[in-house]
């Protein structure tokens, strides 16, 4: 197989339908190879069936895609890591014969899994549990030698699914630097997350979906471009000229009291201008306050009652 | 097609590696072993013996009923007797029934117990001459036989210990008939004063058990027995006007049946002196019978007389349906329980992004069919390696089984059967398991399954003795009960018609049940929530079929 795109997945407008119910409706998208690539969504949009979808595990009603220049994921099994989202093991199995299993499962011979597998489990503090059963580790471990299991293989491509979730402030940064450890080792991630946060930190760029749909499609910067800048300003007598200044969109009354405004900043407008602008033209103010949008923010300006109602379902 | 491989290697060794598995594996042998062994145990030391009170009003049967008592003790002396002979007769005298004799021997009596050849042959000459038991019981009888004997036997054996009594006829127990006439007391005061040591309120002397019966012979005796064409006008008090036997144990009928007998015995003596007959002659005219043996057409020329081997031959199918039911059916729970395992706990979507469904199930139904072999495997070397170590002279079928198991060709139908018979029900319960998020739900699913899968044990031994009736020809032709009912038929030369044409249907079932089972798969690992009802299930099926 000639793998020569530079993307690791390509979707052309797949969509699924169970009967009447449309899980993902008409999704586009092309991920980069060597990117991290978060997929965001409020609960039930459709992330984990386009994750599915991506893996072959589910096929598309409609639509196509491409993954490592293969048709389907299981063409390429081999290359492709896996973590899926609600986390389970052999109980009655080993700590390291579950990882060399998995790893067996993608194409490594056995000795070489086995190798791999204790050295996975000691790089990431479980080596005294290598011999134990699943079922004697804590939940947290148990999640830890799920991750080690899906990656063991050395993918070039990994996907997980809600790879945070369950998972204790400690254990949610080792799984950061593991992303970031399989990254920099020339991987392509995708992960899938409602906490933006994490997606913020180590994401290149993300998908929103939201209702099926993509909602949007980008770097994290676009996306907070997308939201308008807003500079909240206190002390100010002439709303009138405030507005007359260069790069002002909008002003409108704050709920803080007489003479607060929310500034509406225009698309390419810098908020610091406007400080200066303010000086120049005779504008006094007492406050000044603006802050960056997070992700967070976007997430709610994009996908809005949406989300509340996709929660609810 | 590795991928199925590794997936069949971790099946097996998550299986096979159960501490369960090796139980089970080792039960067998065990069980098969104290079956036989047990028994034998119990006949020889655990029966309690039976003491019974006779009370003869009429004085005419205390003598014969003793005399019954005695042969019956006798006769087990003799048998033992008989396996101590055996056990300790010297090589160079040896003349046991070995398999190949059994396969010669006719079986003249259809009535012999295949099991138990050489009881039977002692029981048919004791029951036809049992005089002879009389001469045993005269004092240093049994002294002398073994005196007679002695130079045939091997030096280093154990004195011969005669079996210690188990029908013993035991006194009145003092004081409890006391100032009662015996021979005109009413029964009811007989059957007073006897009752509490029946009830073991009291013990009789000599005895810790229970006295265990009662038989009260009233003096009008004569009068109550009834000859053809008699007619009864009431049944019951009839009944109740004859010999009473009492105990409070009615299923063990023993020291019953032996008294009975040496009563009716001398009831019929006397009847023939009554209408002036030898009884001499009559019991010789008795013993008189034509030879009579069985034949079967489809055997060689020359060897169609039906032997000891053809019966057990004709009998040891049904232990291997038997055998064949229980490793399909804990086998296919083993999928089952993987499966709703590695659905329960979403393992099943890891598998899927490596594996594809058709490798996932292959690997699990590999895996499994090993399982399944090594139990197989071990259950018949164990089943050899006990019945070598029975098969002698106490156990003569043993060595015939050995034979009929090792010859029969039996073992190759059994696997035949057995992997077709897997393949059909491991197709069911794969399905099943892919629909259901929890063992509890699949519990409910396999209630019903497990009638219909009884339906092969209810009527094993129904289809051995009539292997070419109406019902095991229809049952061949359900493919659910194939491999159950032709391994059933398997010694009775099934026509080949059955054999082939069933045998084609069964696997035309067992690859379409996968095939059915195989999109039941895919379709219902990544479900969650409740099994489908069946009309949604042919649903998207349907829907599936545009999908896949």
């Amino acid at each position: 197989m000639n793998d020569t795109s530079p993307y690791a997945v390509e979707l052309r407008g797949i969509t699924k339908r169970y009967g009447d119910f449309t899980a993902v409706k008409d999704i586009n998208l092309a991920v980069p190879k060597g990117s991290i690539y978060g997929f965001l969504g409020p609960n039930g949009a459709g992330k984990t069936t386009t994750i599915r979808m991506i893996l072959d595990i589910v096929k598309p009603t409609e639509g196509s895609l491409t993954v490592l220049g293969a048709p389907t994921a299981m063409d390429v099994r081999e290359r492709i890591g896996y973590l899926p989202e609600e986390k389970g093991l052999y109980k009655k199995m080993k700590a390291w014969g579950v990882i060399a299993y998995f790893a067996k499962l993608k194409g490594m011979k056995g000795k070489a899994a086995k190798a791999r597998a204790y050295e996975l489990l000691e790089r990431y503090g479980l080596g005294d549990f290598a011999d134990k059963k699943v079922e004697t580790l804590s939940k947290g471990m148990g999640q830890k030698v799920q991750v080690l299991a899906s990656i063991a293989h050395n993918p070039e491509f990994v996907i997980l699914d809600e790879p945070f979730s369950g998972l204790d402030p400690s254990n949610q940064q080792v799984m950061e630097d593991v992303i970031k450890d399989m990254n920099e080792a020339g991987a392509t991630i995708v992960f899938s997350t409602h906490v933006m946060s994490h997606a913020e930190r180590i994401c290149d760029r993300i998908l929103l979906i939201a209702s099926a749909e993509k909602v949007f499609d980008g770097t994290i910067d676009e996306a907070k471009s997308l939201i308008p800048k807003i500079v909240h300003v206190e002390g100010v007598e002439d709303a009138i000229a405030l507005g007359a200044l260069p790069g002002v969109g909008d002003v409108r009354n704050s709920d803080e009291g007489l003479g607060a405004y929310d500034v509406t900043m225009l698309e390419d407008a810098n908020p610091q201008d406007l400080m200066r602008n303010c000086f120049q033209n005779g504008i006094e103010l007492t406050a000044f306050s603006y802050h960056e949008p997070t992700l967070h923010d976007v997430f709610l300006h994009l996908v809005g009652d949406d989300a509340k109602v996709a929660t609810l379902r | 097609m590795s991928n199925s491989l590794h997936i069949a290697a971790r099946e097996y060794s998550e299986n096979a590696r159960t501490k369960g598995f090796w139980i089970n594996l080792l039960m067998f042998p065990v069980i098969l072993f104290l079956s036989i062994k047990v028994p034998q145990l119990l006949e020889d030391k655990a029966k309690p013996a039976r003491h019974f009170v006779l009370i003869d009003q009429s004085g005419s049967f205390e003598g014969v009923i003793d005399q019954a008592m005695e042969r019956s003790y006798q006769g087990s002396v003799m048998k033992k007797l008989g396996e101590y002979i055996q056990k300790y007769t010297k090589e160079e005298f040896r003349v046991s029934l070995s398999a190949k004799a059994l396969e010669d021997m006719p079986q003249v009596d259809m009535k012999v117990d295949p099991a138990n050849p050489q009881g039977a042959m002692f029981d048919m000459v004791l029951n036809e001459n049992p005089e002879v038991l009389d001469d045993l019981s005269q004092e240093g009888g049994l002294d002398m036989v073994v005196q007679l004997i002695a130079g045939r036997l091997v030096e280093e054996r154990p004195d011969f210990e005669p079996p210690k009594r188990f029908l013993v006829h035991a006194p009145i127990p003092d004081g409890a008939l006391e100032g009662v006439d015996l021979t005109s007391a009413s029964r009811e005061d007989i059957v007073a004063g006897i009752k509490p040591y029946l009830l073991n309120e009291k013990s009789i002397e000599g005895s810790d058990a229970p006295l265990f019966a009662l038989v009260v012979i009233p003096p009008d005796a004569f009068q109550q027995v009834r000859r053809p064409g008699e007619m009864s006008v009431d049944a019951l008090a009839d009944a109740k006007a004859g010999v009473q036997f009492w105990s409070t144990n009615l299923t063990d009928m023993d020291l019953a049946n032996t008294i009975e007998g040496a009563i009716n015995r001398e009831v019929q003596r006397l009847e023939f002196e009554s209408k002036d007959l030898d009884p001499d002659a009559v019991a010789a005219v008795q013993r008189t019978e034509m030879q009579f043996a069985a034949f079967d057409p489809n055997k060689k020329v020359g060897e169609e007389i039906v032997s000891m081997a053809d019966t057990i031959r004709k009998w040891a199918p049904v232990g291997f349906v038997y055998l064949l039911w229980v490793a399909i059916f804990t086998v296919v729970n083993m999928l089952l329980n993987n499966t709703v395992e590695e659905k329960s706990n979403r393992i099943i979507e890891v598998l899927l992004s490596s594996a594809t469904p058709w490798e996932i199930m292959s690997g699990k139904l590999i895996g499994i069919a090993g399982v399944g072999l090594t139990m197989m495997v071990g259950w018949f070397v164990s089943l050899l390696g006990v019945l070598h170590y029975m098969a002698g002279p106490e156990v003569e079928w043993a060595g015939v089984l050995i034979q009929v198991i090792q010859t029969g060709g039996l073992l190759p139908l059994f696997g035949l059967y057995f992997f077709s018979g897997y393949m059909i029900y491991a197709g069911i319960f794969l399905a099943i398991g892919s629909l259901c998020n929890t063992v509890k739900e699949a519990q409910n699913f396999m209630g019903t399954a497990t009638i219909i899968l009884m339906v092969p044990l209810f009527t094993m031994v129904f289809i051995a003795q009539d292997p070419h009736g109406s019902l095991a020809t229809f049952l061949t032709w359900v493919p659910l009960y194939t491999p159950f009912v032709m391994m059933n038929r398997a010694a009775a030369d099934p026509p080949m018609f059955d054999l082939v044409g069933s045998g084609i249907l069964m696997f035309c079932t067992a690859i379409f049940m996968l095939w059915l089972s195989s999109r039941i798969f895919r379709m219902g690992v990544l479900r969650t929530g409740q099994p489908p009802k069946f009309i949604e299930l042919i649903r998207s099926l349907k829907a599936s079929q545009k999908n896949m």
